[in-house]
């Protein structure tokens, strides 16, 4: 495979979310899966971050932070401020962040009912 | 009558001879429409030595039909957004799978494309919209969020949701500053005239950037001439040449379709982009060039 093949491919690669940053800082080689609770929905420009407390086997609580679009694409997915309120109970999956921080690129999300919340299907035209 | 009476002179045939062939001149020689091909743009670009040179040739061939009026704007109301299905985020929708971005650099701004991609494949980019500067113009026609459009006999706003960015188009008459009178800006200075539904762009005082992410850079001499028009009731089309004398051997050409989006409720709205608004999106360039968040705060 030549160099010019290998750059080109990754060229169209689809990014882990798009906004207004590289989107380096993840690994969208990986995915982790966390269950937990709402703590807060940042619903803002240019990017949106789900807050979830995630708690282990040993009762410590980590809080996670996952990273999606803007409100207008979320809203395109059907993703409302009000659809994850606090206390929502939710098994998210993200791309992680390279320098192991506990926050990720928000890949889906189902709530306990079975709802699944993909936020980059905003950009799917309809 | 016999079949040679059926016939007619030669000398009467020849005004429709010529009729005929003004109108086929007329027909190729208009200002392109929506479904203008590729390769034609293409090669229309090429047949110019500047920005400014094609803009005036689609004057010229609009004539004297360049007014709008209040009773003949065209319908570009809604929220639309960039069909990222052609190629995602690439700048030329004709960038191909498996291929680097088909503008003819100069040699020397061909490699820092393939460094720029080469540094990205192994984690280290950097965005300049992430220290929330706009994207300008031409690479505001490739950002994948809301786009609306404002249009008046006098002026066309074109509004990005990235930034907060509009676009004023003037198609009042005038004409650019004075050369010497020139500064260079994110958008530019745009004047442009309309002619059968199609808003013609020309452009120019633009400062340097990069055409998107893992993409060429543009010098502060691209100039950019647009031609936009509604294809059908939902499309936005836009021809767009863009000329660039100091990193471009030719010029580069792009379509770019944008889709009018569906809204029975009338929920999507463009809200300010202030990309400090929330902590958590602060990100800082690296010494290496990479990208991090600053601080999170998720207390």
């Amino acid at each position: 495979m030549n160099r010019q093949f290998l750059l080109a491919a990754f060229l169209l690669l689809s990014a882990p979310v798009f906004g207004h940053h590289s989107t380096a800082m993840f690994d969208a080689t990986k995915t982790i899966t966390v269950t937990g609770t709402v703590k807060e929905f940042q619903y803002s420009n240019p990017h949106s971050w789900l807050i979830v407390e995630v708690r282990a086997d040993d009762g410590s609580v980590v809080t996670w932070g996952f990273e999606a679009e803007g409100p207008t694409t979320l809203m395109r997915s059907g993703i409302r401020k009000s659809t994850l309120p606090a206390g929502t109970r939710l098994t998210i999956t993200g791309h992680p962040m390279t320098d192991g921080r506990p926050a990720a690129a928000w890949v889906t999300a189902v709530l306990e009912n079975g709802t699944e919340l993909n936020p980059r299907n905003g950009f799917v035209p309809r | 009558m016999t079949a040679s009476n059926k016939c007619l002179p030669f000398s009467l045939l020849r005004p429709l001879v010529w009729a005929a062939a003004i109108a086929i001149h007329s027909a190729s020689a208009q200002v392109p429409d929506a479904a203008a091909s590729r390769e034609d743009m293409v090669a229309l670009g090429k047949r110019f030595n500047s920005a400014e040179e094609l803009y005036q040739y689609l004057q010229q061939q609009a004539g004297s039909n360049t007014g709008l009026t209040w009773q003949t704007l065209p319908d570009w109301r809604g929220v639309y957004s960039m069909d990222l299905r052609q190629t995602g985020l690439a700048y030329d929708t004709s960038q191909a799978p498996g291929q680097l971005p088909p503008a003819k650099l100069i040699p020397e701004q061909q490699a820092i494309l393939e460094e720029r991609v080469r540094l990205a494949q192994q984690g280290i980019e950097f965005d300049p919209l992430g220290r929330c500067e706009p994207p300008g113009a031409p690479r505001g026609v490739s950002e994948p969020f809301l786009r609306e459009y404002a249009v008046t006999p006098e002026q066309t706003w074109l509004m990005n949701e990235v930034a907060a960015e509009t676009r004023r188009i003037y198609t009042d008459g005038r004409q650019h500053l004075a050369p010497d009178d020139r500064f260079p800006t994110f958008d530019g200075d745009s004047i442009g005239f309309w002619h059968e539904g199609r808003l013609v762009i020309h452009t120019n005082q633009l400062r340097a950037g990069m055409y998107q992410r893992s993409q060429p850079n543009y010098s502060d001499d691209i100039e950019l001439v647009e031609i936009m028009q509604k294809a059908d009731e939902r499309t936005l089309i836009a021809h767009v040449w863009a000329f660039d004398p100091q990193y471009l051997l030719e010029p580069w050409y792009t379509r770019k379709t944008y889709l009018k989006l569906t809204d029975p409720e009338k929920q999507l709205r463009i809200h300010y982009w202030y990309c400090f608004d929330n902590q958590n999106n602060d990100v800082q360039e690296q010494e290496d060039g990479s990208t991090q968040f600053k601080d999170f705060d998720f207390d």
